[in-house]
Parts: structure tokens; C-alpha cells; sequence
């Protein structure tokens, strides 16, 4: 039993491991990133009134943002500077301090605005407000404007 | 030899009269309005500008605006160091009378008769009224001074020849409107006042001509990226502009710098839009029914 068991375990590491292997870091980021405009759609849009008002919504979607802030610094490793059209800009890597100051600030960011459980529009206006700001600051160093 | 002593002579008179007729001009004390000087509204027009995004020290990040310059801008000409225009009387402006300020903003003619350099976008700055000159000076003489000094541009010729501006200033300083609107449109007029005028917005958005002035045939179609890579987009509205944002996608941006897919402004648009949401939110509204109302231009690749 415990046998069967241990492989388990293990054959799920392997996978676990040969699946982190094959995705590329970029592809994920990128698939990351779209995920979050996603989040975005649906917060900017309450707030810039093309959709009412709906805190389950938009708890989810700032979840989504948490999920970007939580994995989005590991998918930037020396090696991924170039290749799928990458947006990324090289002061990601030549001031890396920088980024992961940017990136923490998001990261706080998201964390308040889930802990402000927003109940109306202006609540969530309050909230996400600085988190908006965050993406924009941080793409302004560090992202390539096409 | 008698016959080249009298070409020389008649190839210097020419440019003794080119120099005459482009030498630095200006207007007189006599065509100053008669207007008490409002800051509130020399704040709007200082936001409307965007003067902090060239002329903040590169050093500070103070809520309020210290313009002590430094900014080196990089250009196919050579590099511009933005000056101080800081009330320190000796290293910034604070010496000048409101004649200096205006023949600076409108002429882009110093105190002391020298032309400046169109990176100080003056040939914008024409179009604005006298009276929001004033009390954009007066708005600037409230900010503290700072003391940084001011240091040489470093250009290429014969851009280093500060005379040649002059034949510049003939061929592109022009005060009329680019866009007619119709005359009872106070949205629209106050729209095309902002974009042409104080908004210098055409300065990156339009493509320029063999001179380095603007080609107004292709207002706001977008241009190549002046500080880097890309090209600044086409803002009029066609299909490979802003056909597809509606006035409230454009006031929205504006306000928040959010595009219609929620995506960030980026690059320069960036300090521009966080100028722009300091604004009444009638400005941005006028803007946004100007640019929907441009001739709509598709994306020339000669551009």
C-alpha cells in the first residue's frame, strides 16, 4: 500500500517537474499576463460603468491579480530577455532590484485591495485604483511600448 | 575678378538681409492684455502644457513642481539640455518680465534676442492666448526656485547655428489653427485650444517635414518614436487610429491612463496622461470630441 503510495508521489513530482520543464518561461508569462488584462477587463469595466456593479466579480478577478502577483517575478529568469515577441524590457534584468520593488508594490496592492472586501463601486474604485497605478508603473520601466 | 568681387558681394548682402529678416523678433509691451493674473488657472494651463515632464529636476519627486531642468534629450540632432525655468533670479526665469515670458512662449525669442531651439515647443505654445500666459507665469513665480544650472546644448552642424532657426521660425511659425471647427462650438474650439496649443500634442503625434517642422497635411497620424523605438500612434480617427474608441474610451484614458482592453499607457503618453487627469474633466472631454472630430488619416509608411 505504502508502496504504491510513495510512486504516487513520486510520478507526480515527475510531472510536476517535467511539466515546469517544458513550459517556457516566457509563453507562461505571457499567458499570466493575459489572465490579468482579463482581471482587468472585468474590474475596469465596473468602474468605468460598462458593467454594474458585482463584488463576487470583481473578488475573482482581483484574485486572478493575486495569482499574477504571487508567480509573475519566477517567470522572468536570465535566458528569457528575448524570443515570442517578448515585451519585456532588458532593464528587467539589468535593474532586477527595481522590478521586484515594482513587483512588491503590486503585490501589496492586491493584497489591500482583497482585504477591502469592496461592497459598492466606489469602495472597489478605492481599491483597485493603486492597483492599476501599480501596473502602470511598473510597465512604464519595464515594459516595451509597441 | 571685379565680376567675383561683386558675386561676393551680392552673396553677402543676401545674407546679411536673410540674417535681417530672421533675426529674433518679438512683441512689445504695448500687446500685452490687460488682465489680473489668475494662478488657479495658471496651474490648469501648467498642466495642460505638460512644462514639468521636460523642465522637473531630473532629482526630485516632490508633489510640488521644482523646475530646475537637466533633462537631456536625446534627438537625432544632436542632445538638448532642458533648461532651468525656475523663479531663481540668476539660474532659472525669475528675473524676467511677463514681455520676456511671452516672447519666449510665443516668439521662442529669449531676454536677451537670441532664437531658441523648436525642442521648446514654441511653434504650439503660438496658439495659446495671451491671458494664460499670464497666469502661467504668475503660477510659475509661486514654485520654489531651484538651483541647478543650466548647461549647453550639445548639437551637430549646422544645428549648432543658432541663426539658421530663424529660416526654421519663417517656414514654421505659424499662429492659425490646424483643424477649422465650426465657430459656435465651444466644445470643439476648447479642444482644438488644448491640443494645438498649450497640448502640443502634434509635436510627437504628427509626422515632421524636410525642414523639421510639422507636416500638417498629416496631423496627429502618428510618427516615428523621437526618444526611441516604435512609433507614436496615429490619434485621428481612422481605422488605424482611434475609430474604434468611442469619446468616453478617449476621456477615460485621459482620466485614468487605461485603454478600451484596460491595458497601461506607456512610454512618454505616460507623464502626459497624469498631466492631463489633473485637468476639469470638461478638458478632457473637449479633447476627446476634437480628436473625433480630425480629419481621419491612414498610416502613411513614409511618414
Amino acid at each position: 500500500m505504502s508502496r504504491i503510495f510513495v510512486s504516487i508521489i513520486l510520478s507526480s513530482i515527475f510531472v510536476t517537474g517535467a511539466a515546469i520543464a517544458e513550459s517556457d518561461p516566457i509563453e507562461a508569462r505571457q499567458h499570466l499576463m493575459e489572465d490579468t488584462r482579463d482581471g482587468a477587463k472585468v474590474i475596469g469595466g465596473m468602474l468605468k460603468g460598462e458593467k454594474p456593479f458585482d463584488a463576487k466579480a470583481a473578488m475573482a478577478a482581483l484574485k486572478i491579480w493575486k495569482k499574477t502577483a504571487t508567480e509573475a517575478g519566477d517567470l522572468f529568469p536570465e535566458g528569457s530577455e528575448s524570443g515570442h515577441d517578448t515585451e519585456a524590457k532588458s532593464t528587467i534584468w539589468s535593474d532586477r532590484e527595481g522590478f521586484d520593488e515594482k513587483m512588491a508594490i503590486f503585490n501589496t496592492q492586491v493584497d489591500a485591495a482583497i482585504a477591502a472586501n469592496a461592497d459598492s463601486l466606489d469602495a472597489l474604485k478605492a481599491a483597485a485604483g493603486p492597483v492599476f497605478k501599480a501596473c502602470k508603473d511598473c510597465h512604464d520601466g519595464y515594459r516595451i511600448e509597441k | 575678378m571685379k565680376r567675383l568681387a561683386i558675386a561676393l558681394g551680392l552673396i553677402g548682402l543676401a545674407a546679411v538681409l536673410a540674417l535681417l529678416i530672421t533675426r529674433p523678433s518679438g512683441l512689445s509691451a504695448d500687446d500685452l492684455p490687460v488682465h489680473v493674473a489668475d494662478a488657479s488657472n495658471g496651474e490648469r494651463v501648467f498642466h495642460a502644457g505638460g512644462c514639468a515632464s521636460c523642465h522637473a529636476s531630473t532629482e526630485t519627486e516632490s508633489e510640488t513642481p521644482v523646475l530646475g531642468g537637466g533633462l537631456a534629450m536625446d534627438t537625432p540632432f544632436g542632445i538638448f539640455r532642458v533648461p532651468n525655468i525656475s523663479p531663481h533670479p540668476s539660474r532659472g526665469i525669475g528675473n524676467w518680465s511677463l514681455l520676456d515670458f511671452v516672447n519666449a512662449m510665443h516668439m521662442g525669442t529669449s531676454p536677451d534676442g537670441r532664437h531658441y531651439y523648436p525642442a521648446f515647443p514654441y511653434a504650439s505654445y503660438i496658439r495659446m492666448s495671451l491671458e494664460d500666459l499670464v497666469d502661467l507665469k504668475s503660477y510659475l513665480d509661486t514654485l520654489p526656485e531651484a538651483k541647478e544650472r543650466n548647461e549647453y546644448h550639445q548639437l551637430k552642424f549646422p544645428w549648432n547655428v543658432r541663426a539658421g532657426i530663424g529660416l526654421w521660425k519663417l517656414l514654421n511659425l505659424d499662429s492659425a489653427a490646424v483643424v477649422s471647427v465650426p465657430l459656435e462650438n465651444e466644445v470643439l474650439l476648447r479642444g482644438r485650444y488644448l491640443v494645438e496649443g498649450p497640448g502640443h500634442c502634434g509635436e510627437c503625434h504628427t509626422p515632421r517635414n524636410w525642414s523639421g517642422g510639422l507636416n500638417k497635411d498629416r496631423w496627429l497620424a502618428g510618427a516615428p518614436n523621437p526618444d526611441g523605438e516604435g512609433r507614436v500612434s496615429n490619434i485621428t480617427p481612422s481605422p488605424k487610429g482611434l475609430a474604434a474608441w468611442s469619446q468616453g474610451d478617449i476621456e477615460y484614458y485621459l482620466e485614468t491612463g487605461l485603454d478600451p482592453d484596460f491595458d497601461t499607457v506607456g512610454g512618454s503618453m505616460v507623464e502626459v496622461q497624469e498631466n492631463l487627469s489633473r485637468l476639469p474633466a470638461k478638458d478632457r472631454e473637449a479633447i476627446a470630441a476634437y480628436l473625433k472630430s480630425t480629419p481621419p488619416l491612414e498610416h502613411d509608411p513614409g511618414d
